[in-house]
């Protein structure tokens, strides 16, 4: 139970990234749970077992997408950002190295740095991204699962899984900088 | 070997470098370009305290008003 609880909010959304309403998502949880409990046996261990749950769950909503004819091209649902680089090109000359110093916020005091208000913002831009994004840098930055666990729970190159976390921290971060020269204008 | 990375591309590789999930040669070439350059260093660090600060989120915080129905489903469910 205690896992069920743990995971579902997670497989909750990454079964929305694939169907169409927030209650067929609900099913293909439930589904997936089902799945769990009747292949257990058939767990190995070779990876961990919430891996092991997602990639149930992930076949398990793709199905699902498929039967509701809803195929998701993989662009929506990583962003169509991937390719684009993460900084603003015209804060560099033409070689390549700075031509202004970025914004640096480490002489702030540690309470305005890490405030509630500032984990607010962060909740947002986390909410803001492309869904893949958003997912990959809930499971790795907030749950703390290694890359392996997630390339393997969402079926993701380890490029892929690389490059939607960086453009998902880059993104975090510029909402931090704003938010924390607003505040310390 | 000494592969020279200039600023705009080394951002690209923070998160690879902060995950040690670069490639030995890289790895030493973003650690060598960070020792000399003060704005790549402020990003870094940057990186790795949006990092951390995200890591203080709680599950309620990424997931916005729910755990309801379906949580309820399973208890039903599982008696």
């Amino acid at each position: 139970m205690e896992l069920v609880e743990r995971l579902t909010p997670s497989m909750r959304r990454v079964a929305r990234m694939f169907v169409s309403t927030d209650a067929v998502a609900d099913e293909v949880v439930q589904e997936a749970w089902v799945g769990v409990l009747q292949g257990l046996d058939r767990f190995e261990g070779r990876s961990s077992l919430r891996t092991w749950i997602f990639r149930i769950l992930v076949n398990t909503a793709k199905t699902r997408g498929q039967r509701e004819a809803r195929s998701v091209p993989f662009a929506t649902l990583a962003g169509d950002d991937l390719d684009e680089p993460t900084w603003d090109p015209t804060a560099f000359e033409p070689d390549g190295h700075w031509s202004s110093l970025p914004f640096d916020w480490r002489g702030l005091p540690e309470a305005r740095l890490s405030g509630r208000e500032t984990l607010a913002v962060i909740g947002r831009a986390i909410e803001a991204l492309p869904p893949m994004q958003a997912e990959v840098i809930r499971l790795r930055d907030v749950l703390g699962w290694s890359s392996e666990e997630v390339r393997n729970a969402l079926e993701l190159t380890d490029t892929n899984q690389r490059v939607l976390l960086h453009r998902a921290r880059a993104k975090v971060r510029v909402a931090v900088e704003m938010h924390l020269r607003s505040v310390s204008a | 070997m000494s592969t020279q990375i200039a600023c705009r591309e080394l951002l690209e590789l923070i998160s690879g470098y902060l995950d040690d999930a670069l490639p030995h040669d890289v790895h030493a070439a973003v650690a060598a370009h960070l020792a000399g350059c003060d704005g790549c260093t402020t990003v870094l660090e940057e990186f790795r305290s949006t990092i951390e600060m995200t890591g203080m989120l709680t599950e309620e915080q990424i997931t916005p008003g729910q755990r309801d129905t379906l949580l309820a489903a399973f208890r039903d469910w599982t008696g």
